[in-house]
């Protein structure tokens, strides 16, 4: 069994000795008001022993702290009163992660994390091991992951064929075939069942240009930004009061916020919306720019691997066998310049907020990431059905309720504030159609050979390619108002993580008729792939796609 | 296609009587510290809800059907929003047997089917007697076995 680096226990003594101080902080503070026997003055001398104590169990934490690469597991013993060791099959890990911060890279360290499927968050995490080891981690975790699987599959050892499609009907004696030239690890055959570990070359597949990237930040609007905006004027409201005042006044914003008449109080609100505007829009920006700069993907043998990021640097890597399905992101300014990015899913839990989606290309022209989808899944090209005509009705109905909804939200205002002229507020209605026909012509659905294509979405829209045999479940979804216009909602779930920002998959408001098609040729298209790949053993995704 | 049990009804109504109470007991509390709510437009509300609520579970019962089909478990359910969900052996995790303290009163029991994906992970039957709640875990098991695959995650 390995330990952390050493450096981890003077992170872990700082980080447990400053939580803990507050410990007799706060005890003392609070019976030093109601106990006559304890004095307040007691304070930097019970605060410096917490922290003591803390930085004591820090240090303990670290020694108790063990690791260590078995044949089958990656085992993690760890805690100092309550013991948890815990270990986890090779096979069923997701994605290791490496991320190293600003100080850390200064200082050679790196955090390791290992996900797997089950559970909320990484199923271990390394905090602070030294870079190399990181590395070597990485490696060796890939490598034996990867040594599982060929042991696995010992029926049958070809890859995907030339022409990228799956390989069941040919003969199982037939030269296996790699779709690059440079055959850098040797096939895997039965006279060899364990791969040899050799060093494994890593293959350049996409790299995040400068053009790209600046792209990619300008068109990329992030929540996070809006958060952390929010989070600032929370904890700074009135230096950021002071300054959009500031701000204001060469356009007739008031002196201060106490004097003021309603024209300048307007001015300001206008003006600090701009401003709100523009600084969580460059924050956002620069926020993207930070995590995707010098983004680069690889692939060694079967697996994606990736880097990126300025000042904390995050690499990974994901078994191409885990993908569950590949998402094609765009919104309206990056279709407007025909850009577009394409996202794997697994089922772990990556170092985003995105849950198991891995950016594979931030960013690329629309006709190259369409290409590099159709390589890495093997579907055709989509030809995409529409909903049923009355859904565009559907729509419309639903926003002229937001609507009213918003003017009637304007009459209730009217009445408590000298707002007058509530009712231009219906001018909102005028934007009914035209997003009603947006949301309309942005959805679609396209059953193909082996994959379920699903279009959605217009701000954010998302082509999902879904693989039938990564199916884990079907419904048929009808609401009141669905069932009277004889429409439904088909939802097909895979095994992806689901997060607030990633929906599953769903074909919204088709024909009844439709629907139940789908989900039956779903359903019947699973259970064949399934027979089809224990056959053929084909991973199902090309690891060289692009 | 099979329905549940149909002591299941009862289990619905009683937990919309304790939801019925408890917004009887939110009613008084403001009635008592915010503002007066007149006791008959109290009574009305909870009346309300209690029947609103018996409707629901008898409408429900109706509704809720479930079938083991060739190769997957087939469930329609859902009052406001009508759902047809097929959950295929193969994606079977786990499947457990449970009861909350109404539903053992009842002498019912629930099964539970697992799987990895991400909504409706978990597909509940509810309105079992224990037996057949049993019989269908160990079929479910016994066929989640059967069709194992090996792409699991």
């Amino acid at each position: 069994m390995n330990r952390l680096h050493p450096f981890s226990a003077v992170v872990y003594a700082l980080r447990y000795g400053l939580l803990w101080l507050w410990v007799p902080f706060f005890l003392v503070t609070a019976l030093a008001g109601t106990v006559a026997a304890v004095s307040i003055a007691w304070l930097p001398v019970v605060t410096a022993l917490g922290f003591l104590f803390g930085a004591a169990y820090g240090v303990v934490y670290y020694y108790r702290f063990e690791y260590g690469i078995t044949p089958d597991t990656f085992d993690v013993a760890s805690g100092v009163v309550a013991r948890r060791s815990r270990e986890i099959p090779y096979r069923r890990i997701q994605n290791v992660d490496v991320r190293q911060g600003v100080l850390q890279r200064v200082l050679g360290l790196a955090v390791v994390t290992i996900e797997t499927a089950g559970g909320g968050n990484s199923e271990a995490a390394l905090r602070l091991v030294s870079k190399s080891e990181a590395d070597r981690l990485q490696h060796q975790i890939r490598r034996r992951t990867a040594g599982v699987d060929a042991d696995d599959s010992d029926r049958s050892t070809t890859e995907a064929s030339e022409d990228g499609r799956p390989v069941g009907d040919e003969p199982l004696d037939e030269q296996p075939s790699r779709v690059d030239g440079t055959a850098e690890a040797p096939p895997v055959s039965e006279t060899r069942p364990r791969r040899e570990p050799t060093e494994p070359s890593r293959k350049r597949l996409f790299a995040l240009d400068s053009r790209e990237l600046l792209l990619y930040s300008l068109t990329t609007l992030r929540p996070a930004a809006l958060a952390a905006v929010g989070f600032l004027f929370f904890f700074a409201t009135d230096t950021v009061l002071d300054f959009l005042v500031t701000l204001s006044q060469p356009f007739g914003g008031p002196q201060d916020l106490q004097t003021g008449d309603t024209q300048s109080y307007g001015v300001l609100t206008v003006v600090s919306m701009v401003n709100g505007i523009v600084i969580t829009y460059l924050v956002s920006v620069a926020y993207t720019f930070a995590t995707y700069y010098d983004f680069r993907l690889g692939r060694v043998d079967e697996d994606f691997v990736y880097e990126r990021g300025l000042l904390q640097r995050y690499s990974g890597s994901i078994p191409a066998e885990k993908v569950q399905s590949v998402t094609i992101t765009d919104n309206p300014l990056q279709r407007l310049i025909d850009y577009a990015g394409l996202w794997v899913e697994t089922a772990g839990y990556g170092p985003d907020s995105s849950g198991g989606s891995q950016s594979a290309v931030p960013m690329a022209r629309a006709a190259h990431v369409h290409r590099f989808a159709e390589n890495l899944t093997h579907v055709e090209t989509p030809a995409f059905a529409s909903p049923s005509p009355i859904a565009r009705r559907r729509y419309l109905v639903r926003y002229s309720l937001i609507a009213a909804v918003v003017v009637a939200a304007a009459l209730a205002l009217a009445q408590v504030t000298p707002l007058e002229r509530w009712y231009l507020a219906a001018v909102v209605f005028a934007a009914v159609p035209p997003a009603a026909h947006l949301r309309y012509v942005h959805l679609g659905y396209y059953v193909g050979e082996d994959h379920l294509v699903i279009r959605r979405g217009f701000w954010r829209r998302r082509t999902t390619v879904i693989p039938y045999f990564r199916i884990q479940t079907v419904s048929t979804r009808r609401s009141i108002f669905q069932r009277r216009l004889g429409i439904a909602s088909l939802v097909v779930d895979t095994a992806s993580s689901r997060t607030l920002f990633w929906d599953t998959p769903t074909i919204y408001d088709v024909d009844l008729e439709d629907a139940r098609g789908v989900h039956r040729t779903g359903r019947k298209r699973l259970q064949s792939a399934l027979r089809e790949r224990a056959r053929a053993d084909d991973a199902g995704f090309s690891v060289d796609f692009t | 296609m099979e329905s549940l049990h149909p002591r299941i009804r009862l289990l619905w109504i009683a937990q919309t009587a304790i939801l019925a109470a408890v917004l009887g007991a939110v009613l008084v509390a403001v009635d008592r510290w915010l503002v007066p709510v007149p006791t008959a437009g109290l009574v009305g509300i909870v009346a309300v809800a209690a029947v609103l609520g018996i409707a629901y579970a008898v409408r429900l019962y109706q509704i809720w059907q479930f079938e083991l089909q060739g190769d997957a478990l087939y469930l329609e359910r859902g009052v406001i929003t009508f759902v047809e969900t097929a959950v295929p052996f193969v994606r079977v995790q786990h499947v457990d047997t449970q009861f909350g303290p109404i539903e053992r009163t009842l002498g019912l029991s629930s099964v539970v089917v697992y799987t990895a994906g991400s909504r409706n992970a978990d597909v509940r039957i509810p309105g079992l007697t224990p037996d057949r709640a049993r019989k269908l875990q160990d079929t479910l098991r016994e066929l989640a076995v059967e069709s194992e695959a090996d792409d699991a995650v």
